[in-house]
């Protein structure tokens, strides 16, 4: 067994105490209730359901690219199958806890399981995501514990596409089923599964190049040109779906367009703009063009700028919905925030929402995020670098025991 | 079968707000929370009016939970948590609800309030009906068409202390109730009709 480096020691310490400090600001979230965040009865979901829609989407590029090297045969990328899902189980995590955080009652949720509602889809939400996660933890173990089984990987790997598709469209279904907001749009579970796949291809491609920069993972300049490649088709039909999307809320002129209206130049306009700008346009301009994407460098800035504009899109998507409520007047709506509680006379209502996240949610964010990063330098250490020893290592014990004792050699191999 | 529904006459309400307060004390709603609300239609401002000088309008609309025939709050539950009751009323059982504010999402009137703290009373002890439970945090609460008092065969106490009696309840798969009468005779009409929620409240003018 190696022995890590000091600056793995660091960065894992680091991590380490940041993760303390969200779990403390959860702690005290659950003790105050998240009227320590900033939702209130306006704008109910936060920072927290942003951040599971990421996080769900990110898990969506390892897999997808897995599971299609298996099931289409594309050799290339089963090179890069091992740290793909070791990075998609880690996401799934993280989003399964920003749901788990994001709940009022998590003493309750067992609820869930004694008296489940079946139109529910947040119920339909987490069968899937308990799926999608066995289904990945399958995958990984079929990869490492007896070294490659290729026939398992195949079989799991078939499971596994449908399910990644799947679980970005449930995702989207939460929203995109609700007839009472703007999200309510047959094209929401399409451009959910398309930002998964850019933003999790684009993810991938950061994580490949940072692991191949430590030495721990070989990634060839060739496969990385090839998923670039990838990554500017799936930017494009990212940005189609979008285009579908705006303009049919802006045509007829009535409700969508005043939500559309919110985007473009109100509270969710910078959003919406730097995803435009920042996430689809100059990402693709940049990768559409061959000699770039050979160009580490450019694919890096790139896949951080989709990842930033899928995050961006996250915002606007979940936000634009509650500015207005559907029966607008004054006084509005009892707010309900810590400060409503306390507020007098007009204080406590609010005619349209508003929404920014308080400290509470950022530690708390922040300690998701070092979490994963943490146990995903763990993982990848066990299996990139320790499984390739511990590999070398079996193959000679089972040398050893082949000359031992010939009847038992059929067994340890 | 009872579906209990309620009729809102528009000319008679004055905006005084009695109903607001009426089920607050009633049900015991927390600082910083209605389920009972008067919104002054159209403006921003709680002091503003529609129109312009000299020609100007205020027009009042009390609105709480509208009952659904068809919630679309229930559907969106996980744990069954909101549910229909036998009497046609839309309700929350509290010791299921995880606080996952689907239901907030998916109520196009914005009826629900959520527990975001420990809930606050001002006079510090509970001032409602002793039959209303009380609310922990991170549950999710709304007008229960004051489930206590109309089981026992009263009336909702929004509809009880309104000054000007604009409201009128009853059960609406009753063809001879006040209430379905004038439903029919004044063709009182739903809100957002185009959500498909049919709700059991109407309004009239």
């Amino acid at each position: 067994m190696q022995t890590a480096s000091p600056k793995f020691k660091i960065v894992a310490g680091v991590l380490g105490v940041l993760t303390a400090a969200g779990v403390a600001a959860w702690i005290y979230q659950l003790m105050g209730g998240l009227g320590v965040t900033g939702m209130n009865n306006g704008t109910s979901w936060g920072l927290y359901i942003t951040m599971f829609m990421l996080f769900v989407g990110l898990s969506a590029g390892g897999l997808i690219v897995a599971s299609s090297a298996s099931v289409f045969h594309i050799t290339k990328f089963k090179a890069v199958a091992l740290p793909a899902i070791i990075l998609s189980t880690v996401c799934i995590c993280a989003a399964g806890m920003f749901v788990l955080i994001d709940m009022g009652g998590i003493q309750r949720v067992w609820r869930i399981v004694t008296g489940p509602n079946p139109t529910s889809p947040l119920l339909w939400d987490m069968c899937v995501i308990t799926v999608y996660l066995v289904l990945n933890i399958l995958y990984l173990l079929f990869m490492t514990r007896y070294g490659v089984d290729s026939r398992k990987v195949e079989v799991v790997s078939r499971f596994a596409l449908p399910a990644a598709i799947l679980v970005h469209s449930v995702t989207a279904w939460i929203f995109g089923l609700q007839l009472a907001k703007e999200w309510y749009s047959a094209i929401m579970a399409p451009i959910f599964v398309a930002s998964a796949m850019d933003s999790g291809l684009a993810l991938l491609l950061v994580v490949l190049v940072a692991l191949d920069a430590a030495g721990w993972f070989k990634f060839s300049r060739e496969l990385m040109k090839s998923l670039a490649g990838l990554l500017a088709t799936c930017i494009a039909i990212d940005a189609f779906f979008i285009g579908c999307e705006v303009l049919t809320m802006a045509y007829p002129g009535a409700r969508g367009a005043e939500a559309l209206s919110i985007m473009l130049g109100g509270a969710t306009a910078p959003f919406f703009w730097f995803e435009i700008v920042g996430g689809l346009l100059v990402p693709f301009c940049v990768l559409v063009f061959a000699k770039n994407r050979a160009n580490v460098k450019l694919v890096v800035a790139s896949s951080v700028l989709v990842v930033l504009g899928v995050l961006c899109k996250r915002v606007w998507l979940l936000f634009t919905s509650f500015v207005v409520p559907n029966v607008y007047g004054a006084p509005g709506i009892a707010s309900g925030s810590s400060a409503a509680a306390h507020a007098t006379g007009v204080d406590m209502w609010a005619a349209t929402s508003s929404y920014a996240p308080t400290w509470v949610e950022l530690v708390v964010v922040a300690g998701v995020l070092a979490l994963g990063a943490l146990v995903f330098m763990l993982l990848a250490r066990k299996m990139l670098v320790e499984g390739g020893g511990k590999k070398k290592a079996q193959v000679a014990s089972a040398v050893r025991k082949e000359a031992a004792s010939a009847a038992g050699a059929e067994a340890s191999a | 079968m009872t579906k209990f529904g309620m009729a809102i006459n528009l000319d008679r309400c004055m905006g005084c707000n009695t109903c607001a307060m009426a089920c607050k004390m009633q049900n015991n709603v927390p600082m910083g929370m209605m389920w009972n609300r008067v919104i002054v239609e159209g403006c921003e401002n709680e002091f503003d009016a529609q129109g312009t000088y000299p020609n100007l309008a205020r027009t009042y609309l009390p609105i709480a939970c509208q009952h659904c025939e068809n919630p679309a709050c229930q559907r969106v539950c996980p744990t069954g948590a909101t549910y229909k009751d036998d009497k046609g009323r839309v309700q929350i059982d509290y010791d299921k609800c995880i606080g996952c504010r689907m239901c907030m999402a998916a109520c196009p009137y914005n009826a629900r309030v959520f527990n975001w703290n420990d809930p606050v009373r001002d006079p510090d002890f509970c001032y409602g009906d002793a039959g209303v439970p009380v609310r922990s945090k991170g549950v999710m609460e709304k007008c229960t068409m004051c489930k206590e008092r109309t089981d026992r065969g009263d009336e909702p106490m929004c509809v009880r202390c309104c000054p000007a009696e604009a409201r009128t309840f009853g059960d609406l798969d009753d063809p001879s109730s006040e209430v379905s009468r004038l439903i029919r005779e004044k063709s009182a009409y739903v809100l957002l009709p185009e959500q498909g929620t049919r709700p059991q409240v109407r309004y009239f003018n």
